[in-house]
């Protein structure tokens, strides 16, 4: 076995990475109403950030407004903390690999930071994405919590190295049965290899240490990272003799999951999956740091996720409709209020591509009779528990993240926008800046591509916007007329 | 009987609490008490034995006891499938694909485990149809040793007490299906200049010898897992695994086809000493002797895939055709068998194949029972019916190895798991139906069925031969005679006492609801259809309607209204007889006249291109046409003629929506009459009730007087009549009436369109909340006609004028056409030749009723009449002849005159037969005599398109009887009206 990586980029990952741009300056966030999410809303608010960080939330007469801060917003916007996506596999050139076990992959080394996906999260909001990799696997790499924004991977990243994929839905060319023995191998495999690494170091010490000479190892390096621990469900006798650092890189991602270092995300398909996948991770003792996510299916098996009282995470549609294969009867079932009926914390995703918009998910479910708190909480609150990020993101409070979106109305409303994404105190989205959007909307073909005639140019609308995108970072009195009449344009659409 | 029926009743109680639903986690854990389940044979397959009559008793999943002498418990509850069911213990499937997958990369892999893709939240509908409650689960296929087989329960708790046997066998094979097993590649990951890719390593087996060879090396492998170059061969855990499941004695079931290979594969064991099964086995009937002297159990597989192309397989003088008398020759032989087909569907009907060689029934049936469940280990749980075991039953229509028997019901642990009432909710054709097989099927026009079975569908006759189709899930019903349902050719049931003259315009059906005990207890003597006349008639005659008092629901209630004319040809001054029925008839004819004439001009009348119809009228048009809708089913049968009536119909019904329109005081429709109907919950495990509750609002006011009736089994088992009134301020309603139970007092409340009622009986209350399901009374609905005076819509120019409807000449007109009959009530001789040749002119065939003296002109009224009613006296006796006693029944049969037997009575209809009978015992022909109660009473009375005989397409009113019909001594034992059974209160 070769060893793959250099230790030295795992201590690297481990550390939180910061935003690396514009700390400095503080930003006034102004709205007609602020939806915090941590208690009632506001009424005509005030968000201040600073560093980064919200240093003061509350009404507009209460909260001071920072001599030198930059102000946005103002009584027409409706204020929200940004949505947190719990579980993607999108962002990446290919979710997958082909081998069945392969947790020494780093979903890093995937992302794309200029894929489309991340600008339409901005778009719909999100601001916190976690992105794992796909169900057709295993055991998948290790996935990170990104920030939609920066053109590198490091700058996006908020978690490297963040929770690893499981999966018991059978990948492709496998039967239930393959994929679950597939899976108890993995485990299998590691605990035979550790016990080789043990009777290797105890048998022959200084064979392996030649080995490792010979392959060239740094060998005090090694040492330097410690001991291997081993899980909490079982363990390998004298696994402690050996280094931290001569583990292959492997099995090191396995045994880490072991350890709790991971979050293990499990994907299952049906509602015998969810029965595997529980009985997988209480065998590996790592039940208190599994999230499962599941597709619609799977709320048949919602008694055995709340006993084991694991979250969820519901990929997929969420009205689930299914024929009973004895009556022939079509039974619908809304799988939110069954999950929220069994009391299992449960966040929803925007991975189904019809219900994309957190947003219009939360909607759905109110209209389908769940609490408006419930629903929301469902795309912010929850998901950020589940991330490990309950003291980051998720609601408007003192000392969060600055993520905030600044909406044309109510967020849960299909006539409102999403008209700033700021991220971190860092206006990262405009929609009046927004190309693409307006090209959607009002069929403007893109830049450069439209031939202008000459002899209209003047009074052509259509040619005046191109000029307005154009000088739009120039000229910020031009921008905000544009920003004028495509609302105009909007109340003559109704909506979206 | 009444037991019995009661517990086919109570059948409903355990389908609808235990109905395993769709997911939803599984079913709450049953603190339930006894059930008891009785059917007329069961087979306990355990040494063979069966009871006749006996009781399975159950009880938290398992069974009690079984016996015909079990002692119930008083909370027991009692499921009894008849005397003609069948109960077998469920069957075993030793094969099932319900986890079979993808085989794995090595030739032997006994850590495949079939269980971990078996899902337990998967509805095994289709093995639960075909009666098989536990199932072997096959790993893979096309391997040496695919992997660990197990054996689970198809339906009940979703954990571990579901599966029977996590390890039932290291299943695989040794025939060509192992045999192309790829070569074994592990590739290297990543691939790196110091690790090459390798290659595909070949794996065995590739022949019979081969596969012994590998079988030796695994067992080799099992006894030291580390020998490196079995390790390398067969995989670093394959050892271990087999280690492990050789230790715990779990069989190799392997695969074998030919002799040859068995041979090898009994020499192998008999040599490694390792438990051994024989799946397959198709040529195993060669080696049969070998195979029991080694005491090796087999699976014989049917060779034969139902539903699929068929197969060729060789045109050699030795290929290898399948043969199917393997079980029959291994059973002979000594060996246990087990059979089984390719889907657990269709496990009887294997079991049924192999009996071709000779396989004795008990044997076959064991064969796919206790035979797999010892076989595959689990025969302490499943396999036969024993105190102890669980209770899962397959309950059948018949003998279990019969070609037409189907699966009535399939229990798993002590519940119903599925039955055929559900699958056919949606399907109208599905609908469940009964099958009555019989010794003597009585046609009913003479005709005799010996042996005859018929086939019920929805109220109907489907199939009348000497063999039926059974379809699935039929209910079988066995005796010995069966016959029409008989009629009253003249009665008065349902008049209730009532002596009023009414017109001859009147609609009986009016006076007239679904049946009561009364008349269902007529029914169950026999007379299920009665031709109703009032007592007395007014001198222009009296109405004549056929219907079947004891059906349940309205639309099979009437046959025919009108009927019939009657009319009366005597009169006390002789000089007038017959004056008031030739005037009649004059009239009537110059009135078919004109609706001709319309008819004709219509026919040639072509409509003008009109602009669009005016919105208003379309509107109105559709009302009309939603309450035809509700009618149209009991009308459907009329012909061309009446159909023009309904035209005329619509028409009124039109003008009067629209009248109703233009008041501004009746905006609000009638928010009371109507039909109600709910689902009354009960304590369990009973199922809910149905209650129907039909209510009229007898005047519009502020407190308005209401009537109507209520079913409910639970409030009563009458029908209840109700009287009190409707609230039209405060929307409450109030009413009262009498049941079986004593005093029932009824409130509602209506809100939103829905009545919430509180129903009071015997001191306790019953709420539910009613919807209406239907807006018209059907029936109250024609007592309306023509009291409103109507107001002709616009005609397109140039279009014929429709005649006026005379509702007292449309019989006639209908008798004239053919469609209805004419009874004319004649004693005389003279008087029967002038009626007659009056009726004859006018294009009538009568039915002459009373017809003292036909037998003085029996040759001159043959051809012309439709039938005589003759008097009720059966025997004259006159003083001329002596003793020499003259029948007119069997005189006017014998010459060619159809005769029906009036009943001039109410519920004293059930004298018929009898009647019948003392006529046969004086000598009319039996024959004659049952036609004279069924098919000859259906023709005179032109009601023969629904009634009278057992023929398909017609009502499907049935009696099975215990003997030869019309003998004193038979009676009835069941009686069907429209497909449902009478029941007895």
């Amino acid at each position: 076995m070769k060893r793959l990586l250099a230790p030295a980029l795992l201590l690297a990952a481990l550390l939180a990475a910061p935003l690396p741009a514009q700390q400095g300056g503080r930003l006034v966030i102004e709205a007609g109403r602020i939806v915090t999410q941590a208690g009632p809303d506001i009424e005509n608010g005030r968000i201040v950030i600073d560093g980064g960080r919200i240093t003061a939330v509350g009404k507009a007469e209460e909260v001071e407004k920072p001599w030198d801060a930059t102000v946005i917003g103002g009584k027409a916007f409706v204020a929200f903390p940004g949505f947190v996506e719990a579980h993607t596999s999108q962002g990446m050139d290919r979710a997958n690999e082909n081998i069945d076990v392969a947790p020494f992959l780093d979903i890093r080394d995937s992302i794309d930071p200029v894929a489309y996906f991340f600008e339409d999260c901005l778009r719909q909001g999100i601001t916190t994405i976690n992105v794992q990799q796909g169900a057709n696997c295993v055991v998948g790499g290790r996935g990170m919590v990104v920030r939609p924004i920066g053109m590198t991977v490091e700058e996006m990243a908020m978690r490297p190295l963040f929770g690893l994929k499981l999966s018991t839905r059978p990948k492709g060319g496998k039967s239930r049965a393959t994929q679950m023995q597939a899976l108890r191998f993995a485990f299998e495999d590691l605990r035979l290899y550790l016990e080789g690494l043990v009777e290797k170091e105890r048998d022959d010490a200084g064979y392996a240490k030649r080995e490792a000479l010979f392959q060239g190892r740094d060998l005090e390096a090694e040492a330097a990272q410690g001991r291997a621990m081993g899980g909490t469900a079982w363990k390998v006798d004298g696994l402690e003799l050996v280094p931290r650092g001569a583990l292959d890189e492997r099995y090191a991602p396995l045994l880490e999951l072991l350890e709790g270092r991971y979050t293990a995300f499990v994907h299952c398909g049906d509602p015998l999956d969810v029965v595997h996948a529980l009985e997988v991770v209480r065998a590996q003792g790592i039940l208190a740091r599994t999230v499962l996510v599941i597709e619609q299916d799977c709320w048949k098996a919602a008694d055995r996720i709340a006993e084991a009282g694991v979250p969820v995470i519901l990929e997929g549609a969420l009205l689930d409709v299914q024929r009973d294969p004895i009556t022939g009867e079509e039974v619908e079932t809304f799988v939110p209020k069954v999950l929220q009926e069994k009391g299992i914390r449960f966040a929803l995703s925007s991975e189904d591509p019809n219900t994309r918009a957190p947003a219009y998910q939360a909607a759905l479910a109110i209209a389908h009779g769940m609490e408006r708190t419930a629903a929301l909480d469902a795309v912010t609150r929850v998901p950020a528990e589940i991330l490990g990020l309950g003291d980051e993101v998720g609601s408007l409070e003192r000392g969060k993240l600055g993520n905030v979106l600044l909406c044309s109305g109510d967020p849960l409303s299909v006539t409102t926008w999403v008209e700033h994404v700021v991220i971190e105190g860092r206006l990262v989205y405009e929609r009046a800046k927004d190309v693409r959007n307006k090209h959607l909307l009002e069929g403007v073909q893109p830049l450069g591509t439209a031939p202008p005639t000459s002899a209209e140019a003047g009074e052509d609308p259509e040619h005046e916007h191109e000029k307005a995108d154009e000088d739009a970072g120039a000229e910020k009195d031009a921008g905000d007329e544009q920003k004028g009449k495509d609302e105009d344009k909007e109340k003559e659409d109704g909506g979206r | 009987m009444s037991a019995r029926l009661l517990g086919l009743a109570l059948v409903a109680a355990p389908l609808g609490l235990l109905a395993p639903r769709a997911g939803d986690g599984p079913p709450a854990p049953a603190g339930r008490g006894f059930v008891a389940v009785r059917a007329g044979t069961i087979h306990l397959v355990e040494d063979g034995r069966v009871l006749s009559g006996a009781t399975i008793l159950v009880k938290d999943g398992k069974i009690q006891a079984v016996g015909a002498d079990v002692a119930l418990p008083p909370d027991a509850l009692v499921v009894d499938y008849g005397p003609d069911a069948v109960i077998v213990p469920g069957l075993v499937a030793a094969y099932s694909s319900y986890a079979l997958g993808f085989p794995s990369e090595r030739t032997a892999d006994p850590t495949l485990s079939a269980l971990d893709a078996f899902d337990t939240y998967r509805v095994n509908g289709d093995a639960l149809s075909g009666g098989v409650t536990s199932a072997y689960l096959t790993p893979a296929d096309n391997r040496l040793i695919a992997g660990t087989a197990a054996v689970v329960k198809l339906a009940g708790q979703r954990d571990a007490a579901r599966v029977l046997s996590a390890e039932a066998a290291l299943h695989g094979a040794i025939d060509a299906s192992a045999r192309s097993t790829p070569g074994y590649w592990d590739p290297p990951i990543p691939v790196m200049v110091d690790v090459e890719l390798g290659y595909a390593r070949p794996q065995l087996p590739r022949t019979t010898m081969g596969a012994i060879v590998a079988l030796g090396e695994l067992l080799d492998l099992a006894g030291d897992p580390d020998d490196a170059r079995l390790v390398s061969e067969y995989g670093p855990r394959t050892g271990l695994a087999l280690a492990r499941a050789l230790a715990a004695k779990v069989p190799l079931r392997l695969a074998a086809s030919d002799a040859e290979e068995i041979r090898a594969l009994l020499a192998f064991a008999a040599e490694r000493r390792v438990p051994l099964v024989l799946d397959r086995a198709e040529g195993a009937g060669a080696v049969a002797d070998e195979i029991a002297a080694a005491g090796v159990p087999v699976v014989y597989r049917l060779p034969w895939v139902p539903n699929a192309p068929a197969v060729d397989r060789g045109k050699e003088e030795d290929a290898r055709w399948p043969t199917l008398d393997v079980p029959a020759r291994l059973v002979k032989a000594g060996a246990r068998v087990a059979i089984t087909g390719s889907s657990p569907r269709d496990l009887l009907f294997a079991a049924r194949l192999a009996s071709r060689g000779g396989l004795e029934p008990a044997a076959a049936l064991r064969a796919i029972t206790l035979a797999p469940a010892e076989i595959l280990g689990v025969a302490q749980r499943v396999g036969s019916l024993r105190a102890g075991k669980d209770a899962d039953l397959c309950v059948l229509n018949g003998d279990p190895l019969a070609s037409s028997t189907s699966v009535l019901a399939t229990w798993v642990d002590g519940e119903v798991a599925w039955t055929p009432d559900r699958h056919a909710r949606e399907d109208a054709r599905g609908s469940r139906a009964t099958v009555i097989e019989v010794e003597e099927l009585h046609v009913g026009d003479g005709e005799v069925l010996r042996p005859g079975q018929l086939l019920i569908q929805d109220g109907r006759i489907r199939e009348v031969g000497a063999r039926v189709s059974h379809p699935r899930g039929a209910t079988v019903v066995r005796g010995k005679t069966c016959m029409p349902g008989m009629i009253d050719a003249f009665g008065h049931l349902g008049l209730e006492g009532s002596r009023k003259v009414p017109g001859t315009d009147f609609t009986l059906a009016t006076i007239l609801d679904p049946g009561d005990a009364l008349d269902r207890r007529v029914a169950r003597q026999g007379i299920t259809t009665v031709v109703l006349t009032p007592r007395s008639a007014s001198d222009s005659g009296a109405p004549v309607a056929a219907y079947k008092p004891a059906a349940r629901e309205l639309e099979h209630l009437m046959v025919a209204d009108p009927a019939a004319l009657r009319l009366r040809w005597d009169d006390p001054v002789r000089l007038r007889s017959g004056q008031n029925v030739r005037g009649l008839l004059a009239k009537a004819r110059d009135y078919r006249q004109k609706w001709l004439e319309y008819e004709q001009a219509m026919a040639k009348w072509v409509p003008p291109a009109e602009p669009a119809a005016e919105p208003e009228k379309k509107e109105d048009e559709k009302a009309a046409d939603a309450k035809e809708g509700q009618t149209s089913e009991a009308k459907e049968e009329k012909k061309e003629e009446s159909d023009k009536k309904e035209d005329k119909k619509d028409e009124k019904k039109d003008s009067r929506s629209k009248k109703k329109k233009g008041e501004p005081e009746e905006l609000e429709p009638d928010p009371i009459t109507g039909l109600w109907q709910a689902d009354l919950p009960q304590p369990e495990p009973a199922a809910p009730a149905k209650l129907k509750l039909r209510a009229k609002l007898a005047r519009a006011g502020e407190s308005a007087a209401v009537e109507g009736n209520l079913r409910c089994d639970a409030l009563s088992a009458t029908l209840i009549e109700f009287e009190g009134w409707f609230d039209r301020e405060a929307r409450t309603l109030t009413l009262s009436g009498v049941g079986s139970r004593g005093w029932v007092e009824l409130t509602g409340e209506l809100k939103e369109g829905k009545l919430a009622v509180k129903a009071r009986v015997d001191g306790k209350e019953h709420e539910a909340t009613l919807e209406r399901t239907s807006k018209e009374y059907v029936v109250a609905g024609r007592s309306e006609r023509g009291t409103e005076k109507s107001e002709t819509p616009k005609e397109p120019k140039g279009k014929p004028r429709e005649p006026k409807l005379d509702g007292k000449l449309e019989p006639l007109r209908r008798a004239m056409d053919g469609t209805a009959a004419l009874v004319v009530e004649v004693e005389r001789a003279r008087d029967i030749l002038d009626c007659v040749a009056a009726c004859n002119e006018a294009g009538i065939r009568p039915v002459l009723y009373g017809a003292r003296e036909a037998h003085l002109v029996l040759e001159q009224i043959a051809g012309k009449v439709a039938g005589v009613l003759p008097a009720s006296t059966v025997v004259v006796a006159e003083a001329e002849r002596g003793t020499d006693y003259r029948v007119p029944y069997a005189e006017l049969q014998n010459a060619g005159i159809r005769v029906a037997f009036p009943s001039e009575a109410e519920e004293g209809a059930i004298d018929l037969p009898l009647r019948a009978a003392y006529a046969v015992a004086n000598g009319m022909s039996p024959e004659g005599a049952l036609r004279a109660l069924t098919a000859d009473a259906a023709a005179m009375l032109a009601i023969d398109g629904r009634v009278g005989r057992l023929a398909p397409g017609l009502d499907a009113d049935v009696l099975l009887l215990d003997g030869p019909p019309l003998d004193p001594a038979t009676s009835v034992l069941r009686a069907w009206v429209a497909g449902e059974e009478v029941e007895a209160h």
